[in-house]
């Protein structure tokens, strides 16, 4: 992978681009390499290799954008490429905020690359995926299947070139490992998972995923109904990420000036309990979505949006800082990669944690359900902020584990849920891009039988 | 159809692949030419076309997978991949003698306006019209999202045991997310339509329709309430779709869940696991739905499979390998993403097929429950059988009648449990498009059911 060559290649699109009528040009241009490795039974059942290649390229001309996008290189396709995101900004609306950026005043050095990873032998990789099962395996004579064990790394280089002068390129690595286990007892199933993901494959730790999925599925046997109550929900780290899904986009700016955000017109106003701070920081040390720029090349930074309960603001990128007349926040996010349009998006989103510790939120618990898996979370609605979400977890009786539960929905409305958090514990936790503690809410309706 | 790979350098990439051994291989090629177009907030935000080319290769050895995919599709590029995968293996040289032999279609799906041929004003046009219906059809309506969606998809399979395929899948879709407010409450109606289909799709699919619909209940959910909690009887209309089918007895049938224990049906062929007037069928043949196809991603024939014939479970759906363990041939069912994925077991088309009751007479029937007309998007946890599933659009059922509408209403459950369950299935059937993932791959497919009942599942909801 070789940065000069894209850059090059980004900048001789730039250059047609222009010439065949854009006004402003910007190339996203994406090459990885990319190994997956899956084991059961200690033996490698899926082994993936992956070199991936694209360029997506948006021009404006008279302030109409147009979009498009291609893996192939051939000098035709790439042709073709800025003839139709020419052809393509004919047809969309005038918009005046429709701009490309130019370059920000400094750009963040972030530690994201990790030099070894290629240089580690496959053996190894293929070592610790079978490592973590064997100590997931080892755990607990009742985990009797493994779905998979997987070692998983990334090496990557993004180029952002644009006709306003942004030329920049960075690298990157990820590694990452997960365990699927079966428990077993009595013909009870329960299932499990464990993951973490680092930017250097030297923070990943095989026993603690192993043993991680392999205690979820085993702690979760014999789970039974409850009946239908009012309760106390505790939120595991995991858990409490999943609803990110429902509370960040509604934090976006995008979400704002299209009417479909909760938060709207609520800054400086208090929409959470006091013991809540969310926090999205693009540059954040040892973050998997740091970056030195987003996906328009804008610097990324640190935007606390809610402190303390109150709503401080809202994620920006370049269009919608412009419209609200503010700087964008470097949240420009290509979700799908060089296939998409930059939208605003979160990088490393988290709840930051609380004083105390999870033994004391629990010991606090009169009758609660210990919440560590959620169904249909994407069924939520992140517009109107209404949940109603599948849950499995360990009931608490004063202060005390008592069973599993299995088969109970919770419903209610993020904001409500945020407002009834109290008690925010200590151990923050990171799943890939998104970071929370254990949380708790004073009371939530619980549907069982 | 010419292909886009020649045969005669499938069958060298192929060779180079098994040179250490190895027990089958494939590749496939993909070219996918597609339009997308979104409305929101009133204006044509978007308007893009891309090109994803691509070609994966995959060698099977003592049951393992390796796999590798890139971009570069020239015969020199894909050599390259098939000599980086040859490393993996370790075996003893086997010589399979290739000799591609293509195959014709089964069957074929009539195409009146390849996208690709329509311009784009008129797909923009679409899209215009279904914007201008839902936002003049209340004033409550504050936000409109209209997508469009086109693709041309071009594929190439070839594998060791000489099968060689040209394919070309057509899809179209439409989607209309509705959002209407009433100052207090905030609630989205949401219609989706497509298929197997080019742009003749909106001869039958009114876009103007579509979007009233979606007005329509984003509305109508604003003068819900709260749905009730706890355990009811529950009838789902044959509109709702089929996600419950799909989610809480499909994923359990597909063949790689079944084989690692995976799921609850393992070991259950020929036994009893639903209720006898239940019949689940998946069904790739049917014209044009989202979910057809003349050729999987493997190079299979499409095919109609009964999975639940009367209550007893008589298959399973199988891809190569899935087949290959149970050394029987695979029903047609290997699909993937795109050429980045592994073909794996996947769902096409799948249904409850008809009963005998008339849909209003179930309704009659029922003393007190909640009336399901239009389902969300759901999930599974096929080891045990748990899913969950939203509610998008709900009503109370009161001595036999349909009441007062309810939102936010999720239902739980155990699929097998309530397979066995149900107790009336309707003469009606509907259908409902979606995009399923699993193992990070989604795929278009397609659902329906009847009218059914289920006297006992539990509602998720709000305790008064």
């Amino acid at each position: 992978m070789d940065e000069s060559k894209y850059t090059e290649i980004a900048g001789e699109l730039i250059q047609k681009a222009q010439k065949s009528g854009a006004e402003q040009s910007e190339v996203y241009l994406t090459a990885s390499e990319e190994l997956t490795i899956e084991v059961r039974d200690q033996e490698v059942e899926t082994m993936k290799k992956a070199n991936e290649f694209g360029v997506g390229l948006r021009v404006i001309k008279d302030q109409k954008i147009g979009f498009a996008f291609t893996s192939e290189v051939k000098p035709v396709s790439l042709e073709n490429l800025v003839r139709e995101a020419v052809a393509n900004s004919d047809k969309t609306s005038v918009d005046k905020y429709n701009i490309i950026p130019e370059p920000s005043e400094d750009y963040p050095s972030v530690d994201i690359f990790d030099p070894e990873l290629e240089y580690i032998p496959i053996e190894r990789k293929i070592e610790l995926a079978k490592e973590i099962e064997r100590h997931g395996k080892a755990y607990d004579k009742r985990v009797k299947i493994t779905e998979s064990c997987t070692y998983q790394d990334s090496k990557y280089v993004i180029v952002v070139v644009n006709s306003q002068g942004i030329e920049t390129a960075y690298k990157g690595t990820f590694a990452g490992g997960y365990s699927y286990f079966v428990a077993e007892e009595n013909g009870d199933q329960q299932t499990g998972f464990g993951l973490q993901f680092s930017t250097k494959i030297d923070d990943l730790n095989p026993k603690d995923i192993g043993i991680e999925g392999a205690q979820k599925a085993v702690s979760m046997l014999g789970a039974k109904n409850i009946k239908s109550q009012k309760a106390s929900i505790v939120l595991d780290p995991y858990v409490m990420t999943n609803f990110f899904s429902v509370i960040a986009p509604a934090l976006t700016a995008d979400s704002v000036q299209k009417d479909k955000s909760i938060f709207k017109g609520r800054v400086g106003q208090k929409v959470a309990s006091d013991l809540v701070t969310i926090v999205d920081d693009g540059r954040m040390s040892g973050g998997i979505f740091s970056a030195p720029f987003d996906g328009e090349g804008v610097a990324t930074s640190e935007t606390v949006l809610i402190k303390d309960g109150i709503l401080q603001g809202f994620l920006y990128n370049t269009y919608t800082a412009a419209k609200d007349g503010v700087k964008s926040t470097g949240n420009s996010v290509r979700l799908s990669s060089y296939r998409g349009t930059p939208e605003v998006g979160t990088t490393n989103f988290y709840l930051k944690g609380g004083q105390h510790s999870r033994d004391k939120l629990v010991s606090e618990v009169k009758k609660g359900l210990y919440v560590t898996e959620v169904m249909g979370m994407h069924t939520a609605n992140p517009i109107s902020g209404d949940f109603s979400i599948g849950v499995a977890g360990i009931w608490i009786e004063n202060g005390e584990f008592s069973h599993p539960v299995r088969g109970a929905v919770i419903a209610g409305n993020i904001l409500e849920l945020l407002s009834g958090i109290d008690f925010v514990a200590d151990d923050l936790r990171f799943f890939a891009g998104k970071g929370a503690p254990t949380v708790r809410v004073s009371e939530i309706t619980i549907s069982g039988d | 159809m010419s292909g886009l790979l020649d045969p005669r350098d499938a069958e060298k990439i192929l060779s180079t692949a098994l040179k250490n051994g190895g027990d089958f291989a494939d590749i496939f090629i993909e070219k996918k030419k597609g339009t997308g177009i979104t409305c929101e907030a009133d204006k044509i935000e978007r308007v893009f076309s891309g090109l994803d080319v691509g070609a994966g290769i995959r060698v099977i050895y003592d049951g393992r997978t390796a796999y590798a995919f890139t971009n570069d599709v020239t015969f020199e590029g894909l050599m390259k991949v098939a000599e980086e995968i040859s490393k993996v293996i370790q075996g003893n040289n086997v010589s399979i003698i290739l000799n591609m032999q293509q195959k014709e279609p089964p069957y074929s799906f009539e195409i009146k306006e390849a996208p690709d041929k329509v311009s784009v004003d008129e797909k923009v046009g679409i899209v215009d019209r279904a914007n201008k219906a839902a936002r003049s059809y209340d004033n409550r309506i504050k936000q409109v999202i209209v997508g469009y969606g086109d693709a041309v998809q071009e594929i190439t399979v070839a594998n060791s045991e000489g099968t060689y395929i040209n394919g070309e899948r057509i899809r179209t879709r439409l989607i209309v997310n509705v959002v209407a407010s009433d100052g207090k409450h905030i609630q989205t109606g949401f219609e989706s339509a497509g298929g197997f289909s080019g742009f003749e799709l909106f001869k039958t699919v009114s876009p103007v329709e579509l979007a009233r619909k979606a007005a329509a209940r984003a509305v109508l959910m604003l003068e819900a309430k709260p749905a009730p909690a706890g355990q009811m009887t529950v009838v789902m209309a044959g509109e709702a779709g089929g996600t419950m089918i799909h989610e809480a007895c499909g994923h359990g049938l597909e063949a790689d869940l079944v084989q690692k224990k995976l799921s609850v049906y393992a070991g259950k062929m020929g036994e009893k696991v639903a209720a006898e007037t239940v019949t689940v069928i998946d069904d790739a043949t049917i014209p044009n739905l989202y979910g057809s196809f003349p050729f999987d991603d493997e190079g299979m024939e499409g095919q109609k499979t009964v999975l639940i014939e009367n209550g007893v479970l008589k298959s399973y759906m199988y891809d190569w390998l899935t087949a290959s363990r149970e050394k029987r041939k695979s029903t047609g069912n290997g699909r993937r993403e795109s050429y980045q994925y592994k073909p794996i077991p996947r769902m096409t088309n799948t249904y409850i097929a008809p009963g005998k009751y008339d849909p209003q007479e179930i309704i009659e029937q029922t003393d007190k429950g909640l009336y399901v007309k239009k389902m969300g998007g759901g999930q599974v946890n096929t080891t045990t059988g748990d899913f969950v599933f939203e509610v998008s659009e709900g009503y109370l059922i009161e001595k036999g009648k349909v009441t007062v509408p309810v939102r936010g209403a999720t239902l739980t459950g155990n699929g097998p449990q309530v397979l066995q369950t149900i107790d009336m299935v309707g003469n009606d059937l509907g259908w409902a498009i979606g995009t399923c993932g699993k193992d990070g791959q989604g795929v278009p497919v397609g659902d329906a059911q009847p009218t059914i009942r289920i006297p006992k599942l539990v509602v998720g909801g709000i305790l008064e």
